[in-house]
């Protein structure tokens, strides 16, 4: 698969004091949806700031399309649509104003730049609020306007930074949506923190920690990597036949099973133990009660629980590094 | 080649620096400050005309008129003006909305440049030329003075340069002190002292209060004065007072013994400002101007967003 973004040893230092970005290597396959992942503070923003050129790398290199991103890189800006972190305007025009502008920016003809804007405005659901400025909106209305704004020229390259960021439940659905509906067509990078939206949207992932890339491939790759040796069952019923089902379940081989928070049961396998037959074994015994099943789970958050455990094992073994 | 591709291409071409433009100059115009001032100069401009009606002859009249714009208080409006464009939080939104967009940097700052020059000029114009016409066309009672067209166009151009020269020093200071109010107070602290500054380098003529004291002269003369031999001496002498400035100006900075001067008198000795050189000024508020743009365009296209 063509790379839509290739980073060789890239490095942003600033000032001779902050690493922003550590020798970062990026492949970002093209009509994926990648989720740039990791927390606060680890370069992800200044990583999607040197691919568009508003920053300089002090080492390595950047291409998009295999172009070179750059300051002056006109053309490769042409193929991005950006939505930066809580997006700023200009608070006194209104939003066909700016798109517009925007428009404009991108030598989008008028013939093509008016039915355009409009259909974005529609797509975005900011129709109703055409006639207010900009400095009236709310944070979800910024979003929108700037989720509008990153696709005025129809780019094929997405980079949205924290586009969730303080949106109300609804408003985090549907930029959600959108996202999985652009993934379709376009290449999508997502740079956030909020582990479920990458769980739901993003089919590749890279995991930044400290400005280094500490993982990269796709969503099912990083899950694989996590060890799940635990499950919790969900139960109704009396509390002594729980607590009989547990002594049951700890008499089985290879299997280590505890009371859990309100009317659960944490069954734990030792290594090499086989976890699908651990399970089966522990339903048979489930049946065998009053009780009834109402769930079971395999963990928190897998995708989480994998991401911890990279920051755990870069942080170990960083030195090594 | 058809002409009409061309002309679409190259409408193409500069089509975000019109936007930008356009954005910027709706953008000064709405502001406080732009409407504060308009009101402010037309205000003054009328006070002065009415104040001077019966006293001064057109030349001393017009030149008072030209005076708020040179030296004070419309050199503090101008450089608020100039200092703010990539400076201070309009930076984000810049980086955000704009430069992230196929907008190059250079394309982006000449943009808000000729915004500031064009709102400018309009405001100084819009005010300048009725007042002008005013003076020149009524009926006043005072001695009929020797203001030729010429002088008027020429004497309100020299006082535009220095704006643009202004706003592009302010536009310089902006793009590189980053903070609107450092490099304000950095030109108040330049710009009040600048007539000693230049004196320094032996170009005292170019300084504003110079300036406004050679306009009266400059508002008398003609396109074609007809060469007297004495003129054709003065001129003979002013030619090598441009490399001599120029050798001034670089000892000055090396700290090199300058070579003693002729013994000529002083720039303007005696009042008469006969050796006012227009093209001199234009030179030297000219290549300053064009060489702050393109230092600014140097230090915005290293600068970080």
């Amino acid at each position: 698969m063509e790379s839509a973004i290739r980073t060789e040893h890239l490095t942003k230092i600033y000032r001779q004091r902050l690493i922003a970005v550590n020798d970062m290597n990026l492949d970002v396959p093209q009509g994926s949806v990648f989720g740039l992942l990791g927390p606060n503070g680890a370069g992800k923003t200044t990583t999607l700031r040197l691919l568009l050129g508003l920053q300089r790398p002090t080492a390595g290199r950047a291409e998009i399309f295999g172009r070179s991103c750059g300051p002056n890189a006109v053309d490769v800006r042409s193929q991005i649509g950006y939505l930066p972190t809580n997006p700023k305007f200009p608070g006194n025009l209104r939003p066909i104003e700016y798109l517009d502008l925007l428009g404009k920016l991108c030598r989008l003809p008028s013939q093509r730049r008016k039915p355009r804007i409009s259909a974005l405005l529609r797509t975005v659901g900011l129709l109703g609020a055409t006639d207010q400025r900009i400095e009236t909106f709310s944070t979800g209305m910024c979003t929108r306007l700037g989720i509008a704004a990153s696709l005025v020229a129809d780019p094929p390259l997405l980079l949205w930074d924290e586009p969730t960021a303080g949106l109300d439940p609804s408003a985090r659905r549907f930029t959600l949506d959108l996202i999985r509906e652009f993934g379709e067509t376009k290449t999508v990078v997502v740079a956030t923190h909020i582990l479920s939206d990458i769980d739901q949207i993003c089919d590749h992932i890279g995991v930044m920690h400290e400005g280094r890339m500490i993982f990269t491939g796709s969503t099912q790759d990083m899950k694989r990597r996590l060890r799940c040796d635990a499950f919790r069952l969900e139960l109704d019923g009396e509390a002594e036949d729980i607590r009989q089902l547990v002594q049951d379940l700890a008499e089985l081989e290879g299997v280590d099973a505890r009371l859990g928070p309100g009317l659960a049961v944490l069954v734990q396998m030792t290594e090499g133990r086989s976890r699908a037959a651990a399970l089966a074994e522990a339903l048979k015994l489930v049946d065998t009660t009053n009780l009834l099943l109402k769930a079971i789970h395999s963990g928190p958050n897998a995708t989480e629980d994998a991401y911890l455990q990279l920051l755990q094992e870069h942080e170990a073994h960083g030195f090594h590094r | 080649m058809d002409s009409t591709v061309e002309v679409t291409r190259l409408g193409s071409r500069l089509m975000p620096y019109l936007a930008v433009l356009q954005h910027d100059l709706i953008t000064l115009r709405a502001s406080r400050l732009v409407r504060l001032w308009f009101g402010a100069t037309v205000v003054l401009t009328l006070l002065l005309i009415a104040g001077n009606w019966t006293q001064f002859q057109d030349g001393p009249l017009i030149a008072s008129l030209l005076f708020p714009y040179l030296v004070f208080p419309w050199f503090f409006v101008i450089v608020v003006l100039g200092v703010s464009p990539v400076s201070g939080s309009r930076a984000d939104i810049l980086a955000d909305g704009i430069l992230s967009r196929p907008v190059s940097r250079s394309t982006y700052l000449l943009a808000t440049w000729s915004a500031r020059v064009v709102l400018i000029w309009g405001v100084y114009l819009v005010v300048m030329v009725p007042a002008v016409l005013l003076v020149t066309l009524a009926k006043r009672p005072v001695p009929d003075d020797a203001v030729t067209l010429y002088g008027i166009v020429s004497a309100i151009g020299i006082v535009g340069l220095v704006l643009t020269f202004l706003t592009s020093l302010a536009f310089l200071a902006g793009t590189v002190l980053r903070r609107p109010l450092l490099a304000l107070v950095v030109l108040v602290f330049l710009w009040y002292p600048v007539g000693l500054i230049l004196s320094v380098f032996s170009l005292e003529e170019f300084s504003p209060i110079s300036l406004s004291q050679a306009i009266s002269t400059q508002l008398r003369q003609t396109l074609r004065t007809p060469e007297t031999p004495a003129d054709s001496s003065a001129r003979a002498e002013e030619t090598p007072v441009v490399p001599r400035q120029m050798e001034r100006f670089f000892d000055v900075f090396s700290g090199a013994p300058s070579a003693p001067a002729a013994a000529r008198p002083e720039f303007f000795e005696g009042g008469e400002f006969g050796d006012f050189s227009l093209l001199r000024v234009v030179l030297g508020y000219g290549l300053p101007t064009l060489l702050t743009v393109l230092l600014a365009l140097l230090c915005f296209h290293w600068r970080d967003l």
